[in-house]
């Protein structure tokens, strides 16, 4: 056995594997779509009209380009043939990433009820950030 | 990934110039306000984040933290669309590098877990308040980039003063830690043996977290400038434990505010995607070039510069107010 070998709790091995493999789904969706709009297929934002109003506020920016108030994430969901809004989607995926680590690492917390409890905390905490734009839209709304 | 990082960089500079040159050429209406052809921002994005991802390693501060403030004071773009993406940009650096710290026993998931159980819930608030400030009073913006040069300020002082300590002498945990568990272990090829560690003083770490947590939802940084002291200096990890563990807490608190900037349409992939192929690519260059690079030098270079963004963000947000 090599005596150089670190033991690593598996919590903290499969929170890994989880985030890494989520990470380069997100991270390949986001760069490969994100560059086919930058190459100026199918569009949801025109790049020219973006470019001449992206010194507004996010909000005035949307009236301005689309004519739309933004809330939640139907603005890109409804759009998914258009590049950029498949983009947007890796982007999502990417910041799923840590929670695919915390729903895997779960799992391998039975034996350490503390880190049951801390996991579920932080799944609920990070669900409340992705439902909050849905479920309370005014609260640091425009 | 480092092949398809290279292939993303070649496929990016050879298409772009192709496709958008040949535009340009045809369409009299791709000139912006500015006058500038619109297809040139995103190559002058991915130039000056390419050298901010060169310069950052060498000056042991995360890209986000020169990419907002600096983008602040000399882009057009509104601070919202700045902090959006600095905001993806960190947590990209951060979940790229996490998933072989932790497994190599030098980020540690159970230090992680409580701390970021508070300073995710502030993270979020932070976004919440940063997009409310600049869309909700006409002025909002400027306040935010005035509280941007005031951080950038903290940060400047956090690292003129602050002082890391390879292997903190941790005596006795406090109960919390103890009962938690928050030990680790990793193998120093310097020493060319397993260093055991473990960290006490949890309660006052989660209260400096979770204000830390704010202003990195707030501004869209990055937030290794303060978890790193918190973590080596408070808590007692040693250094390298430090800097990999604030990296997972990264990638969590930026992953938890980064939804509020979407659902807002402030994460824009005409500014985010030429930043995280430049700051990535930049970083795996400016990594290698930091063993051969004099730090301390480049590292006192990166403070001037912070500096200057300090005073500009602050003289554009006066400006905007007209104050002066």
């Amino acid at each position: 056995m090599d005596k150089n070998k670190v033991y690593v709790d598996p919590l903290n091995i499969v929170f890994a594997k989880a985030m890494e493999i989520t990470t380069y789904i997100g991270l390949i969706i986001m760069v490969v779509f994100g560059l086919l709009y930058l190459f100026n297929l199918h569009s949801f934002v025109n790049m020219k009209v973006a470019v001449n109003n992206w010194h507004l506020p996010v909000s005035t920016f949307w009236k301005e380009v689309k004519g739309v108030e933004i809330h939640g994430y139907h603005w890109f969901i409804s759009n998914l043939p258009a590049m950029d809004c498949i983009s947007e989607i890796g982007i999502c995926i990417l910041a799923l990433a840590p929670l695919a680590g915390l729903v895997s690492g779960l799992f391998k917390t039975k034996e350490q009820k503390i880190y049951t409890i801390l996991f579920l905390i932080l799944i609920i905490e990070f669900l409340f950030a992705i439902l909050k734009p849905i479920i309370l839209p005014s609260v640091g709304g425009h | 990934m480092k092949r398809f990082l290279w292939f993303s960089l070649c496929v990016f500079i050879l298409l772009l110039l192709y496709t958008n040159i040949g535009l340009a050429e045809i369409d009299p209406v791709s000139q912006t306000s500015t006058g500038s052809h619109w297809w040139i921002w995103p190559i002058i994005l991915f130039v000056f984040t390419f050298i901010i991802g060169l310069v950052a390693p060498m000056s042991g501060v995360g890209g986000g933290v020169l990419f907002v403030p600096l983008s602040t004071a000399f882009f057009p773009f509104s601070v919202d669309f700045i902090r959006g993406a600095g905001l993806i940009m960190a947590l990209t650096s951060a979940l790229a590098s996490s998933p072989e710290l932790i497994r190599k026993g030098l980020a540690n998931v159970k230090i992680m877990a409580p701390v970021v159980c508070v300073s995710m819930v502030t993270s979020i608030i932070g976004g919440i308040v940063g997009l409310w400030i600049t869309n909700a009073f006409p002025s909002g913006k400027y306040y935010i980039i005035i509280a941007l040069g005031a951080v950038l300020f903290i940060i400047f002082i956090v690292m003129l003063t602050s002082k890391r300590v390879e292997f903190p002498e941790v005596k006795e945990q406090d109960s919390l830690s103890k009962a938690l568990g928050l030990t680790g272990s990793w193998f120093e090829p310097s020493l060319n043996k397993i260093v055991e560690y473990k960290t006490t003083r949890l309660l006052v770490g989660i209260f400096f977290f979770s204000l830390v947590g704010f202003i990195a939802g707030m501004f869209g940084l990055g937030a290794g400038w303060a978890n790193v002291p918190v973590l080596n200096l408070l808590m007692g990890a040693p250094i390298k434990v430090a800097t990999s563990t604030s990296m997972a807490i990264i990638s969590v608190n930026d992953a938890a505010a980064a939804w509020i900037y979407i659902s807002k349409g402030a994460v824009l992939p005409l500014i985010v995607i030429p930043s995280v192929l430049g700051i990535s690519i930049g970083a795996r260059i400016g990594a290698k070039l930091a063993v051969k690079a004099k730090p301390v030098f480049v590292k006192y270079l990166v403070m001037s510069v912070m500096l200057l963004a300090a005073i500009l963000n602050i003289i554009k947000g006066l400006k905007g107010l007209h104050v002066i």
